[in-house]
């Protein structure tokens, strides 16, 4: 296997961001009462809306240090957009 | 069995949608097919663009038409009119002149389709059409072109790119929310128009709580009225084996003020959403509150301004 020796790598990465991205969403919408999964939406968690959404956006791009742009926002679907796309910002 | 194809299907409904947007005034038809043509052609070019900066220069030239086109015709008169009569009051001897222009039906709506269509081309969250069947099918749907659903191109564009077949349960259903739609405009919102103008007709002289009750009516009256528009266009076009985005989701039996937004004319919402609202709150994330309070009143603005200028 040619990749074998960086799933292990790849799999904590992922696991780092998902784990950002709770703390974020935990600061911004004050409750943890959601289960993080690649096809969360917005709409499952109790206080994401249109108004919370863009602190959250703000709050990912100081914890991970990147710059979204709008054309990447609208395209996120759910959590595993969300994810893959920190993760390529920050390859 | 004789087949009919997608394309056969597509070019009655375009036809018919031509001949009953038509019907009204042929001069209207001319510039639904202007703006439909120019729209298709903007659209591609936005695609096709190779640099970031001619896509954005082909965006603008779609905005400033579409929105020049609708503000002409539904601005321009009002605009004037106040003009005029501002500079009478300094004492100008202005006359108002015979300016009439015809308001062609429809076109806050199909204006809001088209431009939609080419920022989410922009956006990179759609695919540009490249077939004007289908885009002049889209653009002309009569059930959604007097009063909307504000049909959203990545919903309407797929539906008809494949053969629709005979469904009675379809059919059925649309038929009965046709009938709940008439009837909600014909029974509801009509009888208690009879009411609310009664009471409008003589402000000064009648009472506060009268006044209250009847501006709770036509709340009720514009719900019934506006919704029962919105089921009729719905069924009419589920008949025909497209549904609709729905656009009302009993929004008066809501607790709060966001829940009623998401629930009441939920198509032109989520228009405002994704093209106003988004894109400035985005542009103003790091200002905190103040950012969100701009991007709302901006937004709600938008939606005034939308819905008329007196």
């Amino acid at each position: 296997m040619v990749d074998g020796a960086e799933t292990p790598l790849v799999h904590m990465e992922r696991d780092l961001i998902t784990s950002k991205i709770q703390m974020t969403l935990i600061a911004v919408l004050g409750h943890g009462r959601f289960e993080l999964h690649d096809d969360l939406t917005a709409s499952d968690v109790e206080g994401w809306d249109s108004l919370t959404h863009m602190s959250i956006i703000t709050g990912l791009e100081k914890e991970f240090d990147v710059k979204f742009k709008l054309r990447e926002i609208n395209k996120l679907r759910n959590m595993g957009t969300l994810i893959e796309l920190i993760s390529a910002k920050l390859a | 069995m004789a087949h009919v194809s997608d394309r056969a299907q597509n070019l009655t409904l375009l036809l018919s949608s031509m001949f009953f947007y038509g019907w009204a005034d042929l001069r209207f038809l001319g510039l639904l097919c202007v703006s439909a043509a120019t729209n298709y052609g903007l659209g591609i070019a936005i695609e096709d663009s190779r640099t970031d900066s001619r896509r954005r220069l082909w965006l603008w030239c779609g905005i400033t038409f579409n929105f020049g086109l609708l503000a002409y015709f539904k601005y321009f008169g009002f605009f004037y009119e106040s003009v005029v009569g501002l500079l009478n009051q300094f004492g100008g001897q202005h006359d108002q002149l015979a300016l009439k222009i015809a308001l062609p039906l429809g076109i806050s709506f199909f204006t809001f389709q088209v431009a939609g269509y080419l920022i989410d081309i922009f956006n990179g969250t759609i695919e540009v059409c490249r077939r004007p069947l289908h885009f002049f099918t889209y653009v002309f749907h009569f059930p959604k072109l007097l009063s909307g659903p504000v049909e959203r191109a990545q919903q309407f564009l797929p539906r008809i790119a494949t053969l629709r077949t005979f469904d009675s349960n379809l059919v059925t259903d649309g038929a009965r929310q046709v009938l709940w739609g008439y009837f909600s405009k014909s029974v509801i919102a009509d009888n208690l128009a009879i009411l609310v103008d009664d009471v409008y007709a003589d402000i000064p002289g009648s009472s506060g709580s009268t006044l209250f009750f009847a501006a709770m009516l036509y709340f009720i009256q514009l719900y019934a009225d506006f919704s029962g528009y919105s089921n009729m266009a719905i069924g009419f076009s589920k008949m025909l084996g497209l549904p609709l985005t729905i656009n009302f989701q009993g929004p008066l039996f809501v607790t709060n003020i966001s829940e009623f937004w998401r629930k009441w004319h939920i198509s032109l919402t989520s228009w405002m959403m994704d093209h106003v609202f988004t894109p400035i709150s985005f542009l103003l994330r790091d200002k905190g509150q103040a950012g969100s309070m701009i991007a709302i009143f901006v937004t709600f603005l938008a939606v005034g301004i939308w819905h008329g200028a007196n």
